[in-house]
């Protein structure tokens, strides 16, 4: 079957915001803010943080995770952490 | 006394000319498709096992049944000459004057409805390759005069990816069966066939084949099946497993196991779930193996697969798979590949209808859905498919 291969941080990103959150491609972007995904829920916080922990290796706080309110929110607290994003 | 002749359906017109002969003289015969006719070891040499009792009178359709294992059901001839008559009646068929055969007729719904029906009521029977051969099935429509035809739920889809905008008026009746009936389809379809009245069809192949039969716009629902048929009984056993009784369903089955007759007061299973409401009026809850448990909540995957059907006018299928936990899930095949605004609107629709245990594991997409040869997506083979694309995966 037939599947992309992930090269950037960026595209890591985007792969996981689809996965946890049920987006198809094109209702991605790095502007989408957690109240225009009503699946950025509770569970979504937790499968978020699930996701970050396994695709770039950092643990998310419980206060990081809850208080995450975007995209780019996400990317700015993963950046502190030296995990660089090239748009 | 002689063997049961085996009739292999390959050339359709030779096919129908055999089974006229057959019937007529009364010896029992099987019908198996030529796709279908190594389908199980013992089809080598099965005639021998039928006792000799049942050597007179019957038939038998080869079918993969409620258990996807391939099995012999065998009827009694006047019995379902008899359905085919009731069937005349409840569906209003005296206008029809002719049946187009899309499906092969070694489907008992397309061998009951249609080749029988015709071969009791004097209509014609028209024989195509049904979408296989989809400028041969246009032409049939559009040269239809009074005519019926019988389709099976997914071919909804595929007539309007490819007549779309069509209509055909020679056709005054149009069935459904065999699987979900396509609600969501009927604007279309009544665009399409303007002075149809259409019906849902519900039965098995162990029914030979009718249990129930509705017209489309006496329910608001795919899953809504009307009421039992005369001489048909309906019941809910436990977990709302529907069971049956029908003078018109098989008398026995064969398989790999041996010869089962079917005595007339047991109650049939066959697979799917229903509960009736205080009218008599049934109600499909899906397949015994479409409802299941993940995460300790009830997942029914009809109600997932009507919010799939009501945003995807593609087709669909999907099989069960466990996810890495152990938890059983689903994965959702679309078909053909869905555009973004087609694969958004599903997607959308998913997250706020469903919660986050009812996604499938998976959604994927491959150019062409395997049929099996009743015209429904074959889901074991679904899976196997090669040219899968996966568009979306839960992450878990």
């Amino acid at each position: 079957m037939a599947t992309a291969t992930l090269t950037t941080n960026i595209e890591k990103l985007k792969d996981l915001a689809l996965e946890v959150f049920l987006l198809s491609p094109g209702e991605f972007n790095l502007d989408l803010k957690r109240e225009q995904i009503e699946t950025w829920d509770s569970l979504g916080v937790v499968s978020l943080a699930v996701g970050v922990q396994e695709t770039f290796g950092y643990h998310l706080t419980q206060d990081e995770a809850i208080n995450i309110t975007s995209i780019r929110g996400l990317i700015a607290v993963l950046e502190a952490r030296g995990i660089s994003f090239d748009e | 006394m002689k063997s049961v002749q085996v009739l292999i359906e390959r050339d359709p017109a030779r096919f129908v000319a055999d089974l006229e002969n057959h019937w007529n003289c009364k010896k029992t015969f099987a019908c198996i498709h030529e796709k279908s006719a190594t389908a199980a070891p013992w089809l080598s040499d099965f005639p021998e096992r039928i006792p000799p009792a049942y050597r007179e009178g019957h038939y038998a359709l080869l079918t993969s049944g409620s258990t996807g294992a391939p099995k012999l059901v065998i009827g009694r001839q006047e019995r379902s000459e008899e359905l085919a008559g009731v069937l005349h009646s409840v569906q209003d068929s005296e206008p029809v004057r002719e049946t187009i055969v899309a499906l092969p007729l070694t489907y008992c719904y397309a061998f009951v409805n249609q080749w029988l029906w015709s071969k009791v009521t004097g209509r014609r029977l028209v024989l195509t390759a049904g979408l296989a051969r989809p400028e041969v099935f246009r032409e049939s429509l559009r040269h239809a005069r009074d005519a019926m035809i019988c389709l099976v739920g997914p071919q909804a889809a595929m007539l309007g990816a490819m007549f779309g905008g069509q209509r055909f008026t020679g056709v005054i009746r149009l069935h459904f069966a065999g699987g979900r009936f396509p609600q969501e389809q009927l604007p279309a379809l009544r665009q399409m066939f303007p002075n149809a009245v259409i019906f849902n069809n519900y039965g098995c192949a162990e029914a030979l084949p009718r249990l129930t039969v509705r017209r489309a716009e006496d329910g608001q629902a795919a899953s809504d099946i009307g009421f039992p048929l005369p001489g048909v009984e309906l019941k809910s056993g436990e977990a709302n497993e529907l069971l049956f009784l029908s003078r018109y369903r098989c008398v026995a089955q064969l398989d790999g196991e041996g010869f089962h007759p079917v005595a007339s007061s047991q109650w049939l299973a066959n697979g799917d779930l229903a509960r009736a409401d205080g009218q008599g009026r049934w109600q499909l809850l899906g397949r015994a193996s479409e409802v299941f448990k993940r995460y300790g909540e009830k997942i029914a995957l009809p109600n997932v697969l009507t919010t799939v059907n009501q945003q995807w006018p593609g087709q669909v299928g999907y099989y069960r798979e466990k996810d890495r936990a152990g938890e059983d899930g689903y994965v959702l095949i679309l078909s053909p590949p869905p555009d973004e605004s087609h694969l958004s609107g599903l997607m959308q629709a998913l997250r706020a209808r469903h919660p986050r245990t009812h996604w499938p594991l998976r959604i994927e997409c491959t150019a062409t859905l395997p049929m099996g040869t009743n015209g429904k997506v074959d889901s074991l083979a679904a899976q196997t498919t090669e040219d899968r694309t996966l568009l979306w995966r839960q992450r878990l």
